[in-house]
Order: C-alpha cells, then sequence, then structure tokens
C-alpha cells in the first residue's frame, strides 16, 4: 500500500507540473518570445566595443630574449605582422634575428675553471675557447594561427583604462640555428666532420671554433597580452616557447650504443631535446587606424 | 492519503502561479508596456514595475529607472533588445523585430549608476594554497607546496605570511642531466643545495584590476597584483664535490621576494590565480676544494673539518618561482558600504 501511495502521489505530482507547464507553453507562446525582463534583456556583454583586430592589420616591431638558457642566451629583434577575420581569430607571420648572444654564468664558468684531459679533450679542447663552441640561435620565423578569447579592460591605480585582450597562438617555427661543426676522433667508429687524432690538440682546438648552421623546425605557441594606447598603437607582450632539438653545449655527450655517453664524435646525436622559450616587448600599430565599433 | 492531498495542493498552487509567469513576460519589453511607459515617467516606471515584480527595493528601483533612462541612450542599438532605445530611434518596425528575435533564456538585468566591484577585499582574510616551481635553476628543480594567509585591511593593500615546503624525496633525483654532462665534459663541479623551507611575512598591493569578456558572451573579473617581503629559507649544500664525507645540515638564510600576480575571481570569494616571484637570499654553497690534511677533524683545515666544507663567500641566489594555486576569501560574503 505504501508504494500505492507513493505512486499515487507521485503521478499527481507529474500532472500538476504538466498541466503548469501547458499553461506556462502558452505564455511562451504569445508573450513574443521575449522571456527577459530588464533594460539589458538580451544585450551583448559589451556595448560599444571596440573590434581592434576585425579586418585590420597588425604590425608590431618587437624585442624578444630567450630565457633558462644553459649556455647563451639571445637577444632578438624583429617584426610581428597578422591579419584578422574576425576579432578573436587571425593569422600571423613573426620573425626576428638575433642581434646579441650573451653568455650564461654557466659559460663564464667553464670558461673560467674548465679542465681539459684526455678523457674530454673532443668535449673541451680548451677551456677558454668554450664560449665559441657553445649553440646559439642567429634568426628565427613562424607562421602561426592567432586566437583572442579574451576582450577586456584593465585599470591601472585606478586611473588609468586601457583596452586590453588576451591571445594566444600556435603555429610553425623556423629556427636558424648555429653549433659546433661535425668532428670525430680518430679513434672512433664514427664518420661525422673532421676527423681529429686525440693526440692532436691543434686540429681538436681548430674544431672548437669551427660552425655550422642548420635551420630547425620547431612548433611554436605562446600567450601574450595586448594593451591599446588609442585607436590603433598598443603595448604587447607575450610568451613564446619553440621545443627542438640541439646540442647547446658543442660537447660529446650521447651517440653510444649504451646510452647518453660519449661516442667519440660531436655531430647530431649530441643534439638534446630543450624547451626554447623567450619573452617579448612589442608596440603594435593596426592599420586601418579607425576600429570597427559594435552596436 | 496525506500524500496525495498535500500532491494536490501542490498541483492547484502550480497551475495558480502558472498564470502570473505569462503576465511577467507580458509586461516586460512588450510594445503596449512600452507605450505605457512613454515619456519621462515612463523608463521610472519600468523601474518600479521591475521592483514591483522582481522583488527590487524601491531605491534600486528607482535607480535603475535614472539607469533606464541613460541606457536608452547608451544602449540604443536596434539590435539590443532595448525597448526604450529603440523607440527612441524611432523605429516602426519594433514590434516585428521584437517578435521574432530569439531569446533562449529569462534573466533580470539591473543597469546601475556606478557598477559595484565585484569581489571586495576590504576586512576580508585570504586563505591562498598553491603549487610552485623554479623556472632559473637549470641543475635542480625545486618544486614546493605553498600556502599564504593574507589579512586586507584596504581594498587594495594586504598583511600577510606564507610558508612553502621544498624537502619531497631524495634531491638528488631532481637533479638535471645538464649537472652530469657539465661534470662530464668540462671537470668542473657544480655546487648544489637542496631548500626545506621558507617562510615569510608579505606585503601585497593591488594596482590593477579589471575585466575580461569571452567572446562578447561572458565577463569575469580578475586583478593584478603586487607582493613582497621578508623572510627565511633553510637550505643546505647537497656533497658532489666530496660526498664521502661531508654532510651538511639546513641552515637559516635571511630572504626577501618580490613577485606580480594575477587573479581571476570564479565567485565572489573563489579565485584562481597565477603568480611569479622572485625570492632572494645569500647562499653558502660546497667548496669547490677539497683539503688535502687528513688530520683530525678538529684540526684547522683539516678535511673532515666542518669548516673547510663552505665556500668562504656567499652567493646571491634568485629563485624565480611560479606559482599556481586557488585563493579563498572569508567571510565568503560581504556587505558594500554605498548602495549601488
Amino acid at each position: 500500500m505504501t508504494f500505492t501511495k507513493r505512486f499515487l502521489t507521485l503521478a499527481t505530482l507529474a500532472a500538476a507540473i504538466l498541466a503548469a507547464d501547458m499553461v506556462g507553453g502558452a505564455s511562451k507562446a504569445h508573450a513574443q518570445e521575449v522571456q527577459i525582463t530588464g533594460p539589458l534583456a538580451g544585450a551583448p556583454a559589451v556595448r560599444r566595443m571596440r573590434l581592434y583586430r576585425t579586418g585590420r592589420i597588425q604590425l608590431e616591431p618587437n624585442f624578444s630574449f630567450t630565457l633558462q638558457d644553459e649556455f647563451k642566451r639571445t637577444l632578438y629583434v624583429g617584426l610581428h605582422a597578422g591579419y584578422y577575420f574576425t576579432d578573436w581569430l587571425g593569422i600571423g607571420v613573426w620573425g626576428a634575428y638575433g642581434v646579441a648572444g650573451l653568455n650564461t654564468g654557466l659559460t663564464d664558468e667553464v670558461v673560467r675553471a674548465g679542465v681539459t684531459t684526455d678523457r674530454n679533450r673532443l668535449s673541451l679542447p680548451t677551456n677558454e675557447n668554450f664560449d665559441s663552441q657553445v649553440g646559439e640561435q642567429v634568426w628565427a620565423a613562424a607562421l602561426q594561427l592567432e586566437f583572442i578569447p579574451l576582450r577586456g579592460k584593465l585599470a591601472m591605480f585606478q586611473k588609468l583604462f586601457v583596452d586590453t585582450d588576451l591571445y594566444m597562438f600556435l603555429g610553425v617555427a623556423f629556427v636558424g640555428v648555429e653549433e659546433r661543426a661535425d668532428v670525430h676522433l680518430q679513434e672512433s667508429n664514427e664518420e661525422a666532420g673532421t676527423e681529429c687524432a686525440l693526440a692532436d690538440t691543434a686540429c681538436l682546438e681548430q674544431s672548437q671554433t669551427a660552425r655550422s648552421s642548420r635551420v630547425a623546425i620547431a612548433p611554436t605557441f605562446g600567450v601574450g597580452l595586448t594593451m591599446m594606447f588609442n585607436d590603433f598603437v598598443g603595448l604587447n607582450l607575450n610568451w613564446r616557447g619553440m621545443p627542438f632539438s640541439w646540442n647547446t653545449s658543442g660537447t660529446d655527450e650521447s651517440g653510444d650504443e649504451d646510452g647518453d655517453f660519449p661516442d667519440g664524435a660531436v655531430d647530431s646525436d649530441d643534439r638534446f631535446f630543450k624547451f626554447n622559450h623567450m619573452f617579448q616587448v612589442g608596440l603594435v600599430i593596426y592599420l586601418p587606424t579607425e576600429p570597427e565599433i559594435t552596436e | 492519503m496525506k500524500q496525495s492531498l498535500s500532491a494536490l495542493w501542490m498541483a492547484l498552487l502550480a497551475i495558480a502561479f502558472a498564470p502570473v509567469g505569462e503576465a511577467a513576460a507580458q509586461m516586460d519589453f512588450s510594445l503596449d508596456d512600452a507605450d505605457d511607459g512613454g515619456g519621462e515617467e515612463g523608463a521610472a516606471e519600468g523601474g518600479d514595475e521591475g521592483g514591483m515584480e522582481f522583488g527590487l527595493d524601491e531605491s534600486e528601483g528607482g535607480g535603475e529607472g535614472e539607469g533606464g533612462d541613460d541606457g536608452g541612450m547608451d544602449f540604443g542599438g536596434a539590435e539590443g533588445g532595448d525597448i526604450i532605445g529603440e523607440l527612441a530611434a524611432g523605429d516602426d518596425g519594433l514590434e516585428t523585430d521584437t517578435a521574432e528575435r530569439e531569446r533562449r533564456t529569462e534573466t533580470v538585468e539591473e543597469v546601475y549608476a556606478v557598477q559595484q566591484i565585484y569581489a571586495l577585499r576590504l576586512n576580508r582574510v585570504e586563505l591562498a594554497p598553491s603549487g610552485s616551481f623554479t623556472v632559473n635553476d637549470p641543475f635542480l628543480s625545486h618544486p614546493a607546496v605553498s600556502v599564504a594567509l593574507n589579512y586586507w585591511w584596504t581594498n587594495v593593500l594586504a598583511l600577510g605570511v606564507s610558508f612553502q615546503w621544498f624537502q619531497w624525496g631524495q634531491p638528488e633525483r631532481r637533479e638535471s642531466d645538464l649537472n652530469f654532462f657539465v661534470r662530464r665534459s668540462t671537470r668542473l663541479g657544480i655546487p648544489v643545495n637542496e631548500w626545506q623551507l621558507g617562510t615569510y611575512l608579505n606585503f601585497t598591493y593591488v594596482p590593477f584590476y579589471g575585466k575580461f569578456a569571452v567572446f562578447n558572451e561572458f565577463i569575469f573579473q580578475w586583478d593584478a597584483y603586487i607582493v613582497g617581503g621578508v623572510g627565511l629559507m633553510r637550505t643546505r649544500p647537497i656533497p658532489v664535490i666530496d660526498p664521502e664525507i661531508r654532510e651538511f645540515d639546513f641552515q637559516n638564510r635571511v630572504a626577501f621576494n618580490l613577485g606580480l600576480g594575477i587573479r581571476i575571481f570564479v565567485t565572489r570569494f573563489l579565485g584562481i590565480f597565477l603568480e611569479f616571484r622572485d625570492y632572494a637570499f645569500l647562499e653558502k654553497f660546497e667548496n669547490l676544494e677539497v683539503s688535502a690534511n687528513q688530520g683530525s677533524c678538529e684540526m684547522p683545515g683539516a678535511r673532515c673539518n666542518p669548516d673547510t666544507w663552505f665556500e668562504d663567500s656567499t652567493s646571491f641566489t634568485n629563485n624565480a618561482t611560479v606559482h599556481v594555486g586557488f585563493t579563498l576569501f572569508f567571510p565568503f560574503t560581504f556587505d558594500y558600504n554605498l548602495p549601488k
């Protein structure tokens, strides 16, 4: 009986809700589909918003510096250009040239106190020239898709208000890398690059400063913030990652059949995957200078 | 039977209230209402109606009325769903437009002359647990769990304490390959230190705040803050130069920190934050030289004398750290001092 009572109760409730819904349904039908109250009913989140990106070209001269470098830090001067189909999606290209390479503290320390013996003569022919053998980024270029999900404003010290957007990008990067040229010991089974005998210090010292260039292809991605000073000029800050493999130290670290042990050659086997990343500051200029404004 | 009766009562109540919903829908934003509300009193009346229907008090209703006037000017777009604005624009086809427009949800919007800050910090206590990792030490990683407790004595200034715990498992397992490679290739020993804990007294200042719209649909509030303080770190060298003999205990180092963070409010009492902070202190590393004196450990200069284990000078160390965590404000609710 208890079950029957419960069933009856639920059935009555269901019928009541159905009846109420039917009556309510009539209101839906003839209330002109306006189920909203208040003056902002149906309004977008932002009124009269400046669409800084829609249908515009962005030109951005910029300055970047690499982060967390083991042996050499690169300072880039570059240019970014983008075209935006909407205020939240666009494509862009970025190119930069390394105007300076700065030794890290570790490089300076090796130059100062590194020790060369017969066991590491290939990796470090002389400590004084160690900074000439380390890898360096020379230039970089990227083709990227740019996505701008967040758009807002920022108050500084409760006085200065600037339009701001936060964007992300994803693409492919081409990085001009300069590394120590391939060299192998006569005593090894390797054949890459120059051959030097372990006792031939002159040959090894010469190999220490020999350079080879290549283009590394890598994914690139990042996130940034653009703050607008006026309708077409702004400040851009972003972070960019470009992971790829390279030999940053110019030393023989790998290639042996037993794992990451020296194989008597400095070559492509000594490249290790590095999470290369950088921070960038740029001046944003939008063309045409007048942005579209929403209603 | 009592249950059946109560269900019947509920059914009657449900049916009785259903027409109210219809009335409300008809009152809002129909042309009839707009016509009734024409003229200067119209907006205020609209506000009153809103107050009556949705429980706004009179002052809010008045505020809304004023806002409605302004809104008519500001939000005069033909597609905004704003009757006042559209009437001002003299759009005769409004009724048709309004009828054709699709409305997905029922909401109550209120416009105020001055919008209140979404989440007040004044006189609230903030608890902020986080995870952190260092970004500038290529030799050894220093992951930590952290917690900060702040009291906000103004809406932009807070005083608080923070605590970090670094000691997890064997520190050697957090050493990078770089350490080993450099030692092998250059015969250069790199002294590394492990950290146990850090504790600080901090000031926080919020100079920036703002809001972001996501695809012009959702708005969320955020702020950026500067944090800095003074405290201590407990560190010790990991013996790598003479591990057979040397064994180090943790020692206190006076440390300073300065950072910049961004906090996004999920609710008025809960947020997530990302913080970059530099912890700076004078570090003592392991001595790179091993004494050849094998004499008694009490002898000055002996290999086993702990006085010979540290470098003579200290090194200024920057621990650039990223914190990611969430923040809770207590009490969860608060009152605004001024009306909307």
